[in-house]
């Protein structure tokens, strides 16, 4: 029913290693003339042009009308995800999500979701490190019923103690599912443990297991009393559907509801990293690899636009640098670097990942060093305009092919208000990846991916006798 | 764009023998382009296993004009997504990119398809990058019991292996292997060319002509391969892994075929038995009431031949007997009982509701599309969906149920830390017990190297 990581928007990389090129192009779609042609065309044709509207208690409202297909997308995006925990309490922000469907004064049990599904809707929800959200896709004639439901579970969710046990069981079995028995899900929290000592990004969204295991119906009321609130939600309408009618249900399924004080942000900053710091984990596995992650700023800062490009240079697509150096040749069978693609890019300063899983037979500290090697290419500025200019189509094409659905122009609009303050950032991104030069690059490369900013965790391989005499993981 | 009619697809046929459809979509300047070739991985030889899916890629990696790289490049310069690969019943080549690239996109598709080389180097690139990847997956119980699952329900069928492949049958692959794979199948008059995008009928036909007309046309060589015949009796298979804290758990039984009329009372009963989150028996019961897992579902592939019907979970170790007890008891009320006629429209409301949402994108337009041309289903399908989900009676949907969801017919894969419960598995009949340590042994790196040198 929900996902505890950040949804990733199909995101498609693609760029390349400039100095293999030797193919002629019958029109090179990177000249200034032929961008400008897209650039034109995206701003004019496919601005998301929410209307704004807020509620007397809070309740933010974006709508957007667009009757080409007979379906809706309700969302409501709450403005609290695990950044907003403390130790103690780790993973309840995704606890919670699953507790908003156990029933309400009107539904019982996962009747929520079965009314949705009877009439025609998808539904589901996800927890990041800095959001909450819950959505319905419907058909165009059920929309107030997505917006009573909604409203109905905001103000009278039912929590005790023999739902908040059972749901408790099967977010930890998501956990073992998803971390625990998966290839590298324990490695990327060691990663973000080790990378972060002040700030609420350093445990994961699921949480920790024995947090889960002691979270009682108090710290589940105390959340649900301060994240759930009309002001601290943003309420999101996409599709096909009047907005006068939409708004004036919103009205009046949400407009009795009481504000709360408003949510504080985390008080704990991360302080900057001062050296490497480098770890290993054990791990019965075919294969070895490495994690790492270099400290990189939030949503709000424009560096997360050449981070962006940067991030297409080194591995975007197959004729990438990454690509052909290392998966091309047999040394990985997988380097990637990773980011959360905007609007999914974190709030607060998060990781920019790099990891690499090495083929049988090739030692991963090897193929680490090389790895290094071509980020210093980055750094020293051996790439170029043409590379560069590449990495740009790939992200404008990206963001055209993100407004396919009602469902992800929705997202973007709850996202980019929530994480960024204002929508109309989903506006200025072709603008801002426009303006992105090779100085950018190289400028980010040198200040972000320095070794004194990265965290390595190792992945031993080790077999499953070994892994006997090791104290089990949960 | 809603509902699809027939009108709508504009379908045409080059003298070649190519089927070229086009639709318009004028929402985003974008062109999704679908090459399909009707011939699938249900053709790789014995001993040759993932060929028809290594052969949809090394179309991608070399032309007459061009190395990998810089195809590679010329589509990646266009902000251009790309993807080849095979399915049961069809091998797919896949572009998608802007409007405005549609000629350039068309040239290098055409390139492609007409005049790859299939390269040494790549191939054996290819096969070793494969044979990583399915080392790599040997760490994923989840993938461990999904493949046990369907070989055995597939057993002695062409369709007893995955796409991909296996460890030695990617090693044991010959130089020429994917070049006869493409002169054989690779034939205008077993393929379809669908175009969705911001682009005009003529447009589309116009490039298909200049790109495919001048692609031979072969004669037709081969016939189907046969159908399985449904295993009877019950199966266990049990995956000792210590290492997991909890199981992976795969119930399964063959269904039935993509065009056979019973496909949406199948899909109705599936969706009260397990494909209907949380509207579902098996997660209503399961999960909702017992909380043994966080999910359960069940799904069916339909195709050319009846498909596996899986339902699909995972458990702590502990909890793994309870849960199948539980499932089994949940099919065996449901062969008993029958549906209800709320769950039934609950049903057939959900299948008809969601339709739209499921035909929003060009890519799921074109995926339904080209499932309806490859099992010859007409395109009135799309406009008549709703009507004919509402004709779905509880009677059809039981009988499916009595015929389907036999327990003494079922085949059972759990992967997990065997010896907290063997014996009870044992008490229920026959296990076959694999140990996962036998399993990994060809992933070694000497074997591995091995199986590539054998190129």
């Amino acid at each position: 029913m929900c996902v505890s990581i950040a949804i990733r928007l199909s995101f498609a990389v693609r760029c390349s290693d400039a100095r293999n090129r030797t193919e002629p192009s019958s029109r090179n779609p990177l000249t200034p003339h032929a961008d400008d042609d897209i650039l034109m065309s995206v701003m004019h044709t496919m601005k998301l042009d929410f209307q704004e509207e807020r509620l007397a208690n809070g309740l933010k409202i974006l709508t957007l009308e667009d009757p080409s297909h007979p379906i809706v997308s309700y969302q409501v995006h709450y403005a609290t995800g695990s950044r907003n925990e403390k130790p103690g309490i780790t993973g309840i922000s995704h606890l919670f999500e699953h507790m908003m469907f156990r029933g309400s004064k009107e539904f019982g049990p996962e009747e929520f979701a079965r009314t949705i599904q009877a009439n025609g809707g998808t539904l589901n929800a996800f927890t990041t490190v800095d959001n909450t959200s819950y959505f319905e896709n419907l058909p165009s004639d059920k929309l107030e019923l997505a917006i009573r439901l909604e409203s109905e579970r905001l103000e009278n969710l039912s929590l005790n103690q023999e739902s908040l046990d059972t749901e408790r069981e099967v977010v930890r079995s998501e956990r073992k599912l998803r971390t625990v028995n998966s290839p590298f899900g324990l490695l990327i929290e060691q990663l973000f443990a080790i990378a972060f000592d002040q700030h609420p990004y350093q445990w994961p969204v699921v949480g920790w297991d024995h947090d889960l295991r002691r979270l009682t119906l108090e710290d589940c009321l105390d959340y649900y009393q301060r994240g759930y609130a009309p002001n601290n939600a943003v309420v999101i309408i996409v599709g096909d559907f009047k907005r006068t009618e939409a708004l004036t249900w919103v009205k009046k399924y949400y407009g009795h509801l009481t504000p709360q004080p408003p949510l504080e942000s985390p008080l704990a900053q991360e302080r900057p990293q001062r050296g490497e710091r480098r770890s290993v984990f054990k791990k019965v596995s075919q294969l070895e690899a490495f994690f790492a992650g270099f400290h990189c700023p939030g949503i709000k800062n424009p560096d997360v636009f050449p981070l962006l490009a940067l991030n297409h240079i080194l591995s975007g697509g197959k004729s990438s640098r990454f690509y052909q150096r290392f998966v091309k040749t047999g040394k990985a069978v997988d380097a990637q670097v990773e980011t959360d693609p905007p609007p999914f890019w974190p709030m607060d300063p998060g990781l920019l990942q790099v990891y690499a899983i090495a083929t049988p037979g090739v030692p991963i500290g090897d193929l680490e060093n090389e790895i290094w090697g071509v980020v210093e290419e980055i750094q020293e500025g051996k790439f170029d305009e043409e590379e560069l200019a590449k990495a740009k189509r790939g992200l404008i094409t990206s963001f055209i092919m993100g407004l396919q659905s009602a469902f992800f122009k929705g997202l973007a609009g709850g996202l980019y208000t929530i994480k960024a303050g204002d929508y109309n950032m989903a506006n200025t991104m072709l603008d801002s990846y426009e303006k992105i030069t090779t100085d950018d690059v190289q400028r980010v490369a040198l200040r972000y991916l320095s070794v004194d900013n990265r965290t390595v965790v190792t992945l031993q391989p080790i077999t499953p006798e070994e892994n006997e005499r090791l104290e089990p993981m949960e | 764009m809603f509902p699809l009619r027939t009108d709508d697809i504009k379908t045409s046929q080059l003298s070649n023998g190519l089927t070229v459809m086009g639709l318009e979509y004028h929402k985003l300047p974008l062109a999704h382009i679908t090459l399909m070739i009707k011939r699938g991985s249900e053709r790789d030889p014995q001993g040759k296993e993932g060929l028809a899916d290594l052969t949809a890629e090394m179309v991608t990696l070399g032309t007459e004009g061009r190395d990998s790289q810089q195809l590679a490049l010329a589509m990646e310069r266009l902000g251009a997504r790309y993807s080849a690969s095979s399915g049961w019943n069809a091998s797919f080549l896949e572009f998608f990119g802007l409007s405005e690239d549609f000629s350039s996109l068309m040239d290098l598709m055409g390139d492609m398809l007409l005049r790859p080389t299939f390269p040494q180097k790549e191939l054996q690139q290819s096969q070793q990058r494969r044979i990583s990847l399915l080392i790599q997956q040997r760490d994923q119980a989840e993938v461990i019991a999904d493949e046990i699952i369907v070989q055995r329900l597939l057993d002695n069928t062409p369709y007893a292996h995955p796409t991909y492949g296996t460890i030695p049958s990617l090693g044991g692959m010959a130089a020429d292997d994917p070049s006869s794979f493409y002169h054989r199948y690779y034939s205008p008059g077993e393929a379809v060319l669908l175009v969705i995008g911001d682009l005009t009928p003529a447009k589309i036909r116009e490039e298909a002509e200049r790109l495919f007309g001048g692609w031979k046309a072969k004669e037709k060589v081969d016939r189907q391969p046969p159908a399985p015949t449904r295993p009877s009796g019950m199966k266990i298979i049990a995956v000792n892994r210590p290492d997991l804290t909890q199981s992976q758990i795969r119930v399964g039984l063959l269904g039935i075929t993509r065009n056979d009329e019973r496909y949406l009372p199948f899909q109705v009963m599936n969706y009260i038995l397990g494909g209907g989150g949380f509207s579902s028996r098996l997660m209503q019961r399961i999960r909702a009431e017992k909380g043994y897992t966080y999910g359960i579902h069940s799904s069916f592939q339909a195709g050319r031949i009846p498909g596996p019907f899986i339902i699909s979970t995972f458990t702590p170790t502990a909890t793994t007997i309870p849960l199948l007890e539980e499932t089994v008891k949940v099919m065996e009320k449901f062969v008993a009982e029958g549906a209800q006629t709320k769950e039934l429209e609950e049903a057939k409301n959900f299948l008809r509701g969601s339709y739209p949402l499921k035909l929003e994108t060009p890519g799921q337009m074109a995926g339904e599309l080209l499932r309806l041309k490859l099992y010859d289903i007409p395109f009135d399908y799309l406009s008549s969906y709703p009507e004919t989900v509402g004709n779905v009676t509880l009677d059809e949907v039981n009988t499916l149920a009595a015929a389907y969801l036999l327990p003494k017919d079922l085949i059972f894969v759990v992967v997990g830390r065997v010896e907290d419960f063997l014996e009870t598995l044992r008490s229920w009949g026959k296990v076959e017990l694999i140990e996962y340590s036998e399993m990994i042994k060809d992933c070694s790196p000497a074997n591995t190297s091995k199986h590539a040198s054998t190129t």
